[in-house]
């Protein structure tokens, strides 16, 4: 009976740090980046509204040992909701954003225009050790 | 004529003149070497990231210098300085046909909106290519007409890289779906240009139905065939004349 309730609090509370961590180092730079470019232009016009949704209420652990946690961000344009417009995932240990770009994975600074090379492995937890 | 008649293309060639410099001050961004513009992020990953870029940075700068060009050689005042505006011409046909429309084609090749934005942009800068081919070459044979009729669809067409940003705006602001936004507000202004242009033509006496019809008009409102009129057919009438005609060619 104690043990449920600070399960339950972990787990919100690392949906928490990834939303925390996921608007303050990809949503609100894209506002930012927004706002300073033209309207006037062929862009996709930036939406009215971004909101993040952690996929997993417990961390995953990739092929180098590090935990992560699954998000996407959805956007909003009008009255309607564009889901899964970012997929990403969040590390725990260091904090890095990596998005995804076609079938790979880049550090989540690469959406606001710096040049950064895919990585391979991150975001993808790897498979259960075989007990032989 | 009264002073009024040239205020449409008058305001028309300003607003589409402060649209491309604010297009060309919107796009110095993509000459920022060290960050992708956000047009270039969101269609990544790019099967070939490095051509298209070099293609996007040769577009908007032929862009940015044809199109005020284009607005300057339709201006009254350049058109009174044939020796000016055949060379400023050229410069423009050559940054067209040379830049301009085989980086737009490229591009068209990864446009947004699939296939329906492909063809949008394919047909736009097949009009510009073939509008300024015949141009110029109705020049070089000295009919002005076909000239300015063909120069007409290039100017108008060039004119859709504004108003299919001011849709973009306008759709944004309604609330629209911006994938199906950008088909439209691309299909819509490549489509109304060319009626547009058309239009144009035909009010302005460039189009050969109106020249075959005014042709006609002033042959029975000369008052010295008066009377013979009801003898002959009007059929010949419609033919479609040719301004500046060598007067060696008659009766070949």
């Amino acid at each position: 009976m104690l043990v449920a309730p600070s399960l339950a609090s972990a787990a919100e509370s690392l949906a928490d740090w990834v939303k925390h961590r996921v608007d303050d180092g990809l949503v609100k730079p894209l506002a930012r980046a927004e706002s300073k470019r033209s309207r006037f232009s062929r862009e996709r016009p930036p939406p009215a509204e971004r909101r993040v949704r952690v996929l997993e209420a417990s961390a995953a652990t990739d092929k180098n040992g590090h935990t992560f946690v699954p998000f996407v961000v959805d956007v909003r344009y009008g009255l309607d909701w564009d889901e899964n417009q970012i997929v990403g995932c969040a590390y725990r240990e260091s904090g890095n954003l990596f998005v995804k770009a076609g079938n790979e994975f880049r550090p989540a600074a690469y959406l606001l225009g710096k040049r950064a090379e895919a990585v391979p492995g991150v975001c993808e937890a790897a498979p259960p050790p075989s007990r032989s | 004529m009264s002073r009024c008649a040239g205020v449409p293309r008058r305001f028309f060639l300003l607003l589409m003149l402060a649209g491309s410099l604010f297009i060309a001050a919107g796009s110095l961004a993509y000459f920022d070497f060290e960050t992708l513009p956000p047009f270039v992020v969101e269609k990544l990953p790019l099967r070939f990231e490095t051509l298209y870029l070099f293609a996007l940075r040769v577009h908007v700068a032929s862009a940015a210098v044809a199109f005020p060009l284009c607005l300057a050689l339709v201006t009254r005042t350049l058109q009174r300085r044939p020796r000016l505006h055949r060379w400023l011409g050229r410069v423009a046909g050559v940054v067209i046909l040379g830049a301009l429309v085989p980086s737009g084609a490229g591009l068209a090749l990864a446009a947004k909106g699939g296939s329906a934005g492909t063809l949008g942009f394919l047909l736009s800068g097949a009009i510009v290519a073939t509008a300024v081919v015949l141009g110029v070459r109705a020049a070089r044979r000295g009919d002005l007409i076909a000239h300015r009729r063909a120069m007409l669809h290039v100017v108008s067409q060039m004119s859709v890289a504004v108003s299919s940003r001011a849709l973009i705006v306008a759709f944004d602001r309604a609330g629209l779906d911006p994938d199906v936004a950008y088909v439209v507000a691309l299909w819509g202004p490549v489509l109304a240009s060319v009626a547009g242009a058309e239009l144009v033509a035909v009010r302005f006496g460039l189009a050969p139905v109106r020249r075959a019809l005014d042709t006609a008009r002033a042959f029975f409102a000369d008052p010295s065939l008066k009377g013979i009129h009801r003898e002959i057919s009007p059929l010949p009438a419609p033919v479609r004349a040719r301004a500046g005609r060598p007067v060696a060619r008659v009766g070949r």
